[in-house]
């Protein structure tokens, strides 16, 4: 059952991850990238971590899937993508994939990763939360001064001056 | 005589019902009762009577009452019971149906108007179905420009992450819900992100003005809200140390954590009403200045899918607000117990008797708390309709500020508070209350 599961996710997420670089419509490209994205959040879930699942879900098919869709609707693309068909960076690009795929699958496999016990309990969310306030605190304080600085670098950029207050002034 | 039916006879009328009447009773005597026999054989049928329902018995139940109600016990309890009726998309539905007519009668009873009428004598309660069925024979008009596939699967979508939402929404104790999974509360906002991504698709495939301004507005008010709208459930997942919603709901027993976070219900209810694009937030379908925004090109029954998916979200939503602040399904035990006698004797009427052995079919408990439940869901629904007939439709500038700004700030003092009720050990795991 696992199995027949896991060759569907696949066929699923690489299927859309070689659909969403090939289509030519860009809104059926970005559909077929939440395709992809999705298909990472099945494999969370067949690996027993439905919280990380979710958080894939929420986060890359609810706010970035949504960014790039907005993105490619407001934008008209022939301003700023010329097609160049060019026959040979494609093969290059393939074969480039093939090696990288083999490469890492060769380490994969060999380090050892069959031995892992796949009937251990799923790890509790709980246990997560418990281990970023207490073992990994400086990471997680040194990821929230990284978003925090990174939002305001947002805020700052969006702000613009120039627009202060024509409309909403009474 | 009418024009459309020059020869119309009410005997022929009767004539005509006879006969569908006939050919049905012909056809399933025929065809309908042997393809049942086969069918019975793939199914895991229940026991009843301490015996193993073989197809020829389940056959008889249609001459026996006393079988009938150990396999209806049977029925409501298996999982299609379950997604398609009770606690999932039938229940929602029906809800949903009586909110679209409540909404009707009770706006126009607001502007002192009368409201749905005529259809069905008393008040126009017969107004929905014939809106229905006047939805479902208009013909289904398609843009000739518009990305067809999109445009249709938009519609379907829409209803199906709606459904998808209503399954995590417990609503009696016991386990009456559809997906009771340890991460519910991750998982409803999981889905809930779905729903600009459907919108703003089927804006675009429509290939037309309105639709897409209505879709963009759409996204940016559904992804500003949706930061809020998270950040104020946190109070209730620190206090509770949990994000099951059945867990959620049981720590509410003695308490609602409206009493604790106000601030936070305040907030979830009104990122809520812009989740739902609900009036004062009803930009994305502004009808006075972009026609029906995102809602423009959709015509006969793609527009009634979008309606029920837009009121089924409305009755998750307002369900959601149920569990997590009012203490979902708890409340005292008002319902009546089940009659004793018709247990034991049975039902007597002049000389014959009849038993049922097998009842009561649901219980006491679950009754009261589907009861309890229902009444506060109606009651947050009343609240979200409300500003319908009272307030104006905000602008978008001052929509998004208050999101961004407000409603944000507000979220970090619920947190805080929340934050000051577990570490000064009053609320939470191990405190005093």
């Amino acid at each position: 059952m696992a199995d027949a599961v896991f060759l569907a996710i696949s066929v699923l997420t690489i299927g859309s991850a070689i659909a969403a670089l090939e289509v030519r419509s860009l809104i059926y490209g970005s559909i077929s990238l939440m395709g992809t994205l999705g298909g990472v959040a099945g494999y969370f879930l067949l690996l027993d971590s439905p919280f990380v699942a979710m958080f894939q879900i929420a986060v890359y098919i609810g706010s970035i899937a949504v960014l790039i869709l907005f993105t490619v609707m407001l934008v008209r693309r022939q301003l700023i993508f010329f097609k160049v068909e060019d026959k040979r960076r494609r093969y290059a690009g393939v074969g480039l994939m093939l090696i990288l795929m083999v490469a890492l699958g060769t380490i994969i496999l060999g380090s050892g990763i069959k031995t892992i016990q796949t009937d251990a309990s799923p790890v509790n969310f709980r246990t997560i939360g418990e281990d970023f306030l207490t073992y990994y605190w400086p990471a997680l304080i040194l990821m929230a001064l990284i978003l925090a600085s990174s939002v305001i670098g947002a805020l700052t950029l969006a702000r613009r001056e120039d627009m202060e207050n024509e409309q909403r002034t009474n | 005589m009418s024009a459309i039916a020059p020869k119309f006879r009410f005997s022929y009328f009767i004539k005509s019902i006879l006969d569908n009447a006939f050919w049905a009773v012909t056809l399933f005597a025929l065809i309908g009762i042997p393809i049942m026999m086969v069918l019975f054989f793939y199914f895991n049928l229940p026991v009843m009577n301490d015996k193993l329902t073989t197809p020829y018995l389940m056959l008889t139940t249609i001459a026996d009452p006393s079988r009938q109600i150990p396999l209806l016990k049977s029925l409501i309890h298996t999982d299609f019971f379950r997604i398609t009726a009770f606690p999932g998309f039938g229940f929602a539905a029906l809800l949903a149906a009586a909110t679209i007519f409540i909404e009707r009668k009770m706006l126009a009873k607001l502007q002192l108007r009368v409201g749905p009428f005529y259809c069905g004598k008393i008040e126009g309660i017969l107004q929905l179905a014939g809106d229905g069925l006047k939805l479902i024979s208009k013909e289904i008009i398609i843009p000739a420009k518009a990305d067809k596939p999109i445009f249709w699967a938009a519609p379907v979508l829409f209803v199906a992450t709606a459904a998808a939402f209503v399954a995590l929404i417990p609503v009696a104790g016991g386990g009456w819900v559809v997906a009771d999974i340890d991460v519910g509360l991750l998982a409803v906002f999981a889905i809930i992100g779905f729903f600009p991504i459907i919108t703003v698709l089927s804006a675009w495939s429509a290939n037309s003005k309105f639709p897409f301004i209505g879709g963009i507005r759409a996204l940016h008010q559904m992804i500003s809200f949706e930061i809020p709208l998270i950040l104020s459930v946190l109070g209730v997942v620190i206090l509770t140390g949990s994000l099951n919603l059945s867990e959620i709901v049981q720590s509410q027993i003695h308490y609602w954590w409206i009493v604790f976070l106000p601030i936070g219900a305040i907030v979830f209810f009104i990122a809520m009403l812009a989740e739902l694009e609900r009036i004062p937030f009803d930009l994305p379908e502004a009808e006075s200045e972009i026609v029906a925004g995102w809602l423009t090109e959709f015509s006969g029954m793609m527009y009634g899918l979008v309606q029920l998916g837009s009121y089924v979200k409305l009755y998750a939503f307002s369900a959601l607000f149920v569990v997590l602040f009012l203490g979902g399904w708890n409340g005292p035990m008002v319902w009546p117990p089940f009659p004793e006698e018709i247990i034991k004797n049975g039902i007597t009427m002049g000389p014959i008797t009849a038993r049922f052995p097998g009842l009561p079919l649901l219980d006491q408990q679950m009754l009261n708390d589907t009861l309890w439940f229902v009444i506060k869901t109606m009651g947050v629904i009343f609240m979200v309709l409300l500003p319908r007939g009272v307030f104006p439709r905000i602008r978008i500038d001052l929509l998004l500020h208050i999101g961004w700004y407000k409603l944000i700030g507000l979220c970090f003092v619920n947190i805080f508070i929340a934050l000051g009720l577990l570490y000064a050990g009053v609320l939470g795991p191990g405190g005093i209350l």
